[in-house]
């Protein structure tokens, strides 16, 4: 039919201006970036090919282990413990009536911006901030202590409140899950005389595993490259020591202006974000309906 | 005792655990609130867990507001408002053209649009800065319009697509039939039954756009353009200048409207993040 060939031809001019808009925002940045990191960018001088050099760089300059260090760290850490909390959470909202007041309250801290709550935590961890008041309080002198400017405290500090943060999210994953499971199922293991630990180890996580998968990859991805929080608490200090891959990008790129550097860190955060993104994205399109 | 009042008891005890727990998870709130109602002396010398009755927060937030803030909500509400809805309507047409128009190859325009959501932000950060400067739009209230409006197209057209896959192609048939053209259809049909996706989409694009700090960080230098994260983040490394319960003050202005935003819709709006989070690109 002839009219239907029109609308195809019309729908370029529908499309297009999207297209346009993220070629120019995100597809063409992401190409130059890459084109970036194989030369010696400067901003200031004409820049030179170098080949593999900046990555080279990247993995054998000694200053480079912390970031990386820290990074893994982060990563650990800040998947495992607001996936795990995030459980908790949600698993025992199932036993209690009207449990959707907890879940908005326990979601309440992901909708303020990381700045925000990064700022707020600045304020908790200080010398002579809330943690350290409580601390003394309770007679625990010998843990007060400068949160934020010491390593390693300052990076578990940070996770802390990035987990306060992000739980809500795990947790909201984890209600869609539970509240898809066959009730049946959960029944029988229950005349069977499952309870407790076991009922969960043996029951009911499995049975939600495709969610615990879902929430452990976009944990990662996150958690990989995180950065407002580390920038507004830290900004990667004292010296580099609470430093990730992000903050070293950033600084790298806009204080040092070392571009080419910098643009091969990117690069580095992508490549590992990307197995993370594909495997998340496979899981979440072998389950389509999550989050419905 | 018999097994109704056991299980009573059960739930009872359940629900005071349950809030225990979360009034110890919303302490650092708490904690916010109180001290953000503090003079800075009062905050400086006492009690960090005390309670102070009083209007000092008034105080603290015409201070804030003068000192940079006002520029950075009004900076922000512009930014939120702009981006979130011309992404939403480029996304919306876009959205239209590959499910309803059937355009050529759809899945691979679809997948163009969605690569958006896929890379860290990282890989974005050098080159715009770079042609930014370039075109003269860094450190423009324009410049921060376009990357927001760029940014946010990808995710808004996921949940879009979903929404023009749903609609019954009937009523389309039935349209062009009696002669009406693809935008009539468009403007006259599909955008009154959209009305819901859209305004989830809007306000979560709203909520990002509000709480992001990187690309203010990055193409914004001076207090007339910056976003409200990095007017805020910036009085923190003024700290001397700065007071505590000022910071604190300014850390509950930068927080309520997306606050409001999560209060007024809760549930729709937590199943939207939790999605829109789970989209790779938003962290």
């Amino acid at each position: 039919m002839s009219f239907l060939k029109k609308d195809k031809n019309q729908a370029y001019f529908y499309v297009a201006p999207a297209v346009i808009l993220v070629g120019l925002i995100c597809i063409y940045p992401i190409l130059r970036t890459l084109v970036m990191s194989f030369t010696d960018n400067d901003g200031l001088n004409p820049a030179k090919f170098i080949g593999f050099d900046n990555y080279v760089r990247l993995f054998l300059d000694p200053n480079y282990i912390t970031p990386i260090y820290n990074t893994i760290i982060w990563t650990v850490f800040a998947t495992v413990f607001p996936v795990a909390i995030g459980f908790l959470f949600a698993y025992s909202m199932q036993f209690l009536p009207r449990s959707n007041y907890f879940q908005i309250l326990v979601y309440l801290p992901a909708t303020v911006s990381a700045a925000a709550a990064g700022v707020l935590f600045g304020f908790i961890l200080d010398k002579s901030g809330l943690i350290n008041q409580i601390l003394s309080l309770i007679g625990y002198d010998h843990l007060v202590r400068d949160w934020l400017f010491r390593a390693p405290e300052n990076t578990y500090s940070m996770i802390g409140a990035y987990t306060w943060q992000t739980t809500g999210i795990n947790m909201m994953i984890f209600i869609v899950g539970l509240q898809g499971m066959p009730k049946e199922q959960l029944e029988a293991a229950k005349i069977d005389g499952a309870k407790g630990l076991t009922l969960v180890f043996k029951i009911v996580i499995p049975m939600i595993m495709p969610y615990f998968v879902i929430a452990s990859l976009l944990a990662l991805i996150n958690s990989f490259r995180v950065f407002d929080q580390v920038w507004v608490m830290t900004q990667g200090g004292p010296g580099r020591y609470s430093e990730v891959l992000a903050v070293t990008m950033y600084r790298e790129g806009f204080v040092l202006f070392d571009l080419g550097y910098a643009a091969s860190v990117a690069v580095l955060i992508s490549l590992v974000g990307l197995v993370f993104s594909y495997f998340y994205l496979r899981s979440v399109l072998v389950k389509e309906d999550v989050g419905n | 005792m018999n097994y109704k009042t056991i299980e009573r008891i059960k739930i009872v005890t359940g629900l005071s655990a349950m809030a225990i727990i979360v009034m110890a998870w919303l302490y650092p709130v708490f904690f916010l609130v109180v001290n953000a109602n503090k003079t800075a002396s009062q905050y400086a010398k006492g009690d960090k867990t005390e309670i102070i009755w009083g209007t000092s927060i008034i105080d603290n937030a015409i201070t804030a507001w003068n000192k940079g803030i006002g520029d950075g909500v009004l900076n922000s509400l512009l930014y939120g408002f702009a981006g979130s809805a011309l992404a939403v309507f480029f996304a919306f047409i876009a959205a239209y053209g590959i499910v309803r128009l059937k355009i050529k190859n759809g899945l691979i325009w679809f997948l163009i649009i969605y690569s958006g959501t896929v890379f860290p932000f990282q890989m974005y950060l050098l080159p715009l800065f770079e042609a930014y400067v370039a075109i003269g739009i860094y450190n423009t209230k324009i410049g921060l319009i376009l990357v927001y409006v760029g940014l946010c197209i990808p995710f808004a057209t996921f949940v879009l697509r979903g929404f023009f896959l749903t609609v019954p192609w009937e009523i389309q048939e039935a349209a062009k039939i009696e002669g009406a053209s693809n935008f009539q259809i468009l403007y006259k049909i599909m955008l009154p039954m959209a009305k819901a996706p859209l305004l989830l989409v809007f306000l979560i694009q709203f909520t990002w756009i509000w709480n992001d700090l990187l690309f203010g960080m990055v193409l914004s230098r001076s207090v007339g353009v910056r976003p409200i994260t990095t007017v805020l983040t910036g009085m923190k490394d003024l700290y001397a200048s700065m007071d505590g319960p000022t910071i604190l003050t300014a850390t509950v202005m930068a927080s309520i409207p997306t606050l409001l935003i999560f209060l007024l819709l809760q549930k729709h709006f937590i199943r939207g993040l939790t999605l829109g989070s789970m989209n790779a690109g938003k962290g």
